[in-house]
């Protein structure tokens, strides 16, 4: 206990200095209660996010500008707790998850070589990675081609993933394929860089965080490709992420095959069922969910505080934040009631 | 070398016709730099910028070929040197045709040798994915004609296979792994005809790599092997015999591709430079900075070529009414000689000098060197330092001139050792041709006031040289001026005065007292007074001002104090050169001592010697860079800031 306050006293109190300037419960309250887009950002002008927004008098910028620019906290915080941090594994961890991060670049070079759409008319929807990420993105952007691309990314581990997934690109000439393995990619690179992981309460509590995150994506991302993409079974299972916490494979290939919402909760583990029971519609399992693993996030706090947990639940806790924000900026740009807002939000972002 | 190249001012106005063989002679002595006519008052008169597209285009796709040639008969090189530079437009038609002469020799061998090397990859591809089905001893035409059964063969992610598994769950199915390669599994799966879509579904999702067969293969699969291994290696003599022809070419070509190359690159930077001429009707019209002794031989050059139809004037810098009115500003271009010119690089990190004040690389160099020695004095620190610039000298082309620096100032710091007799820190090796510094501190540190007394001196006479030449006349009674200088050295003498000879005497101190008193006022009174003069000036013009002579005044004692300050603490700075020379000798002191310790512990075997090696390592590397950065510090805040104002723009030569 001693060693690890010695190790993560300066990361703690770095990361709780952070986390007291995520948004209030006050400011979550005036953004909720704009009366559209325009006012909302004057008053996000106010918080935190301030320095990442555009000069607002010049006009409401573009909302897939802003949703970056926004981003650009989060990216600065990804750095602040990875110069805190003791040891090279511990920050190795972190960096597997901000890898997520460079994963969605990726992505976004692949649509724009798919669409052959040049840098200028997409770099505003790249996510500012700064300096923690050591990738040469001039050089991808050179790329003219797909392949040419992954070749360039030969070296590491999203290049190695994308290039399994070539064929699948080229047979069914979409990039599904290959967004599907840059995300696996990034998963395989936090597994490992948990199990690399030497003391044994920073493994303990950094594992559970990211299995029940991962229990959160498989069943968001069960839902999606069922509802939304209308996938076939087969093809669901396939397409989940191994190292759930409480979802099972089995788990997962029985929510792939059943048809209603009701079925579908009563599939799940009895902890998620008490928290989705009240749902009538497929549109609250997102927020509801959500709510549960800021709930999860929320205990890693409460608890002994000497551990790597305290940064990844707090990046994490970020995030979801950022995410929560740019729903309610879509909201309101669609100028939709605030009940409409609010169900599409979790609990913890409109009740405080 | 004090001065930059004296410049003149150079217009052409030339007839159309002529344009081609102006820019050929331009590109021919290369000094000149542009200035963009449409930027110049000429511009309002209707001179525009006109680049002959066209014929940049033609350029740039014959550039695109020549690339092309090299890159394909791998031809790499130094540029050769060219002769005298050609008319653009008439040269395109001889490199095109020269191009194309390549051509013809090397297009179809390179084709030939590109769709060889498509096909060698294609039969490789093929065997690989045969091999990895060779443990299983399968009959490729056998399992094509099952009814009843598909099967697929294919690699996965291994950690697809479980999750594969389950998602074939509701079928008949069996799933075949034959073996592991680079992270993925080598697969054979088979399901009923009847259960076909979703046994592809799911192998889709599971980032199949299916292995495609080609149904024409027939047998087993080591027969198939044995085959295309012949065919394949048949097509690799083929390309290696074509790859010999490749190579002849481009011994045979490779020289004449290089010079086309150059050729091709000098002629597109003159069409480029176009964009800086101006055009009206059928004359064109160039304007830039020239070398003066160089300006006759263009005028003569450029009459000669035009039959005397071209209009070549000259103004001298002073005349030029841009320059007059600072809209212009005249580019500097060095001319120090080439020891001396690797500094110029130190120069331009303070400042671009402006073309009318002292350039000043000559003293810096001097001075950087005098002072680096003077710090790191040692005979085999210096020597080494001098070898490891002149191997950067030799063999890193790119680091040239650190390389002539790092040398100059190991020579510096030789020398000194020689006067300080120290030879990587013995002090018993060689007599001491001036002094030891561990044993003359207090002489040290007033040899190194002295130097900071005459390069601040040497800084404020330069000073009064760019005053004068700049005519910046006001500022001779200011504190950064003459009276400023005249008080320092005021200063200075009485103190030299009181420690070579004495106290000095009663009519010397009346004396420093009235002349510093008046020096005093004037620096004190010369803004003030200035400004009241301003003030009734603009008065009697009927204009308004708003700052007062008190506020000047207050301002003006200010300013003095603290420049009379920084002369004095700019003056104790250099006390730093024996600091650092001292510390240099102390670092020495310790190596040896902890050598010393290790010969207690260890006797003087080989730990004794590595010590000592390490420590002077260290002592290099490290001194090496704290005497480096006090030597810039002492340079240009101490010595630059006294006269160095900066300001210029470099000149940029057409090519």
């Amino acid at each position: 206990m001693l060693l690890a306050a010695a190790g993560y006293g300066y990361p703690n109190a770095k990361i709780r200095a952070l986390r007291s300037r995520r948004l209030t419960e006050q400011d979550r309250h005036f953004l909720l209660a704009a009366k559209d887009l325009a006012s909302c950002l004057f008053y996000l002008a106010t918080s935190s996010y301030a320095p990442c927004l555009p000069v607002l008098e010049k006009g409401t910028p573009e909302l897939a500008f802003l949703e970056r620019q926004l981003a650009r906290p989060l990216m600065d915080h990804y750095a602040k707790v990875v110069r805190s941090l003791p040891g090279a594994k511990e920050r190795e961890l972190i960096l597997a998850l901000f890898s997520r991060f460079e994963a969605e670049n990726l992505k976004l070079i692949l649509r724009s070589l798919f669409a052959d759409l040049s840098r200028e008319r997409v770099c505003h929807l790249l996510y500012p990675l700064g300096p923690l990420s050591d990738l040469d993105w001039d050089l991808f952007w050179s790329c003219r081609s797909i392949p040419e691309l992954i070749t360039r990314l030969r070296a590491n581990i999203f290049g190695r993933s994308l290039q399994h997934a070539l064929a699948q690109f080229e047979a069914q000439g979409r990039l599904f394929p290959l967004e599907m393995a840059l995300d696996f990619s990034c998963f395989r690179i936090l597994r490992q860089a948990a199990a690399a992981l030497t003391r044994r309460y920073d493994l303990a509590v950094t594992e559970n965080i990211l299995t029940s995150y991962i229990d959160h994506l498989n069943i968001s991302w069960v839902i999606r490709l069922k509802v939304e993409y209308g996938l076939a079974a087969e093809e669901i299972v396939n397409y989940t992420l191994p190292g759930g916490k409480l979802i099972s494979l089995d788990c997962l290939n029985r929510l792939s095959r059943v048809e209603g919402l009701a079925d579908f909760i009563a599939q799940l583990p009895v902890v998620f069922q008490a928290e989705l029971s009240a749902l009538r519609d497929w549109g609250g399992i997102r927020p509801a969910l959500e709510a549960y693993l800021l709930k999860v996030l929320a205990r890693i706090f409460a608890g002994q505080p000497f551990h790597l947990g305290i940064g990844v639940a707090y990046l994490l806790e970020k995030e979801l934040e950022l995410a929560n924000l740019i729903t309610l900026l879509q909201a309101k740009a669609r100028n939709l009631s605030v009940a409409e807002i609010s169900s599409a939000l979790p609990r913890q972002f409109t009740e405080g | 070398m004090f001065r930059p190249v004296q410049l003149t001012r150079v217009t052409i106005q030339i007839p159309e016709e002529y344009i081609s063989v102006v820019m050929a002679i331009l590109g021919d002595l290369r000094l000149l730099h542009l200035i963009r006519v449409e930027e110049t008052p000429l511009g309002r008169m209707g001179y525009v910028a006109h680049v002959n597209i066209p014929l940049l285009e033609r350029y740039d796709a014959l550039l695109i070929r020549v690339n092309g040639l090299l890159e394909e008969l791998q031809v790499s090189g130094a540029a050769p040197l060219l002769g005298r530079a050609q008319q653009p437009d008439k040269l395109i038609f001889r490199l095109e045709e020269e191009c194309a002469g390549v051509e013809q020799q090397a297009l179809d061998i390179l084709r030939e040798k590109k769709n060889l090397h498509t096909t060698l990859g294609k039969d490789q591809d093929l065997i690989d994915r045969l091999r990895l089905l060779e443990p299983l001893g399968l009959e490729l035409g056998r399992l094509a004609a099952l009814r009843y059964t598909v099967f697929q063969v294919g690699l996965i992610p291994e950690e697809s296979l479980e999750r594969l598994e389950t998602s074939l769950g509701e079928i008949h199915h069996s799933l075949i792994p034959i073996e592991r390669k680079q992270g993925r599994i080598v697969l054979f799966a088979m399901a009923l005809k009847e259960d076909e879509a979703v046994l592809l579904r799911a192998l889709k999702s599971a980032f199949w790599d299916p292995l495609a067969l080609s149904t024409e293969l027939q047998g087993k699969v080591p027969a198939i092997l044995e085959q295309l291994t012949e065919e394949r290696e048949k097509t690799a003599a083929e390309l290696t015999e074509l790859e010999k022809r490749a190579e002849a070419l481009a011994r045979q070509y490779g020289g004449v591709l290089l010079q086309l190359r150059e050729q091709l690159l000098v002629a597109r930077q003159l069409i480029l430079a176009q964009q800086k001429f101006g055009q009206l009707d059928h004359t064109y019209l160039l304007t830039g900075w020239l070398p003066l002794a160089l300006f006759e031989e263009l005028r003569q050059r450029i009459m000669a070529a035009s039959a005397d139809k071209a209009i070549v004037e000259q103004l001298a810098p002073e005349e030029v009414k841009e320059v007059r009115s600072g809209i212009l500003t005249i580019p500097i271009l060095f001319n120090n000689p080439a020891l001396i010119r690797p500094f110029e690089r130190l120069t331009i990190l303070y400042a671009t000098p402006s073309y009318e004040e002292v350039e000043p690389t000559a003293f810096l160099a001097i001075t950087f060197l005098l002072l680096f020695g003077l710090m790191f004095g040692d005979v085999g620190h210096g020597g080494l330092l001098a070898v490891l610039g002149y191997l950067i000298f030799k063999k890193m082309y790119r680091y040239l001139d650190y390389g002539i620096i790092l040398m100059e100032c190991g020579l510096s710091a030789l020398l000194f050792g020689i006067l300080y007799g120290s030879v990587f820190g013995l002090e018993d090796l060689i007599p001491a041709l001036w002094m030891h510094p561990m044993e003359n501190i207090g002489y040290f540190m007033k040899v190194s006031v002295v130097i900071g007394i005459t390069m601040i001196s040497v800084g404020l006479i330069l000073n009064l040289v760019n005053i004068l030449r700049q005519h910046r006349y006001a500022e001779l009674l200011s504190s950064s001026g003459l009276a400023g200088a005249l008080f320092y050295w005021l200063l200075c003498a009485l103190s030299i005065r009181y420690l070579l000879i004495g106290p000095p005497s009663a009519g010397e101190i009346l004396f420093a007292k009235a002349a510093g008193g008046l020096l005093f006022v004037l620096m004190i009174f010369q803004h003030p007074v200035r400004q009241l003069l301003a003030r009734s000036r603009q008065k009697r013009e009927g204009r308004f001002s708003i700052s007062g002579v008190g506020v000047s005044f207050l301002e003006s004692i200010v300013d003095v104090l603290d420049e009379l300050l920084r002369y004095l603490a700019n003056t104790a700075s250099f006390v730093r050169i024996a600091a650092f020379a001292l510390a240099h000798a102390g670092l020495f002191m310790a190596v040896f001592t902890l050598a010393d310790m290790v010969r207690h512990a260890q006797g003087s075997g080989f730990l004794y010697w590595l010590s000592l090696v390490l420590g002077n390592v260290v002592i290099i590397g490290l001194e090496g860079l704290v005497v480096s950065i006090q030597t810039v510090r002492l340079e240009y805040y101490e010595f630059f800031s006294k006269f160095f104002r900066g300001g210029g723009k470099p000149f940029q030569p057409l090519l």
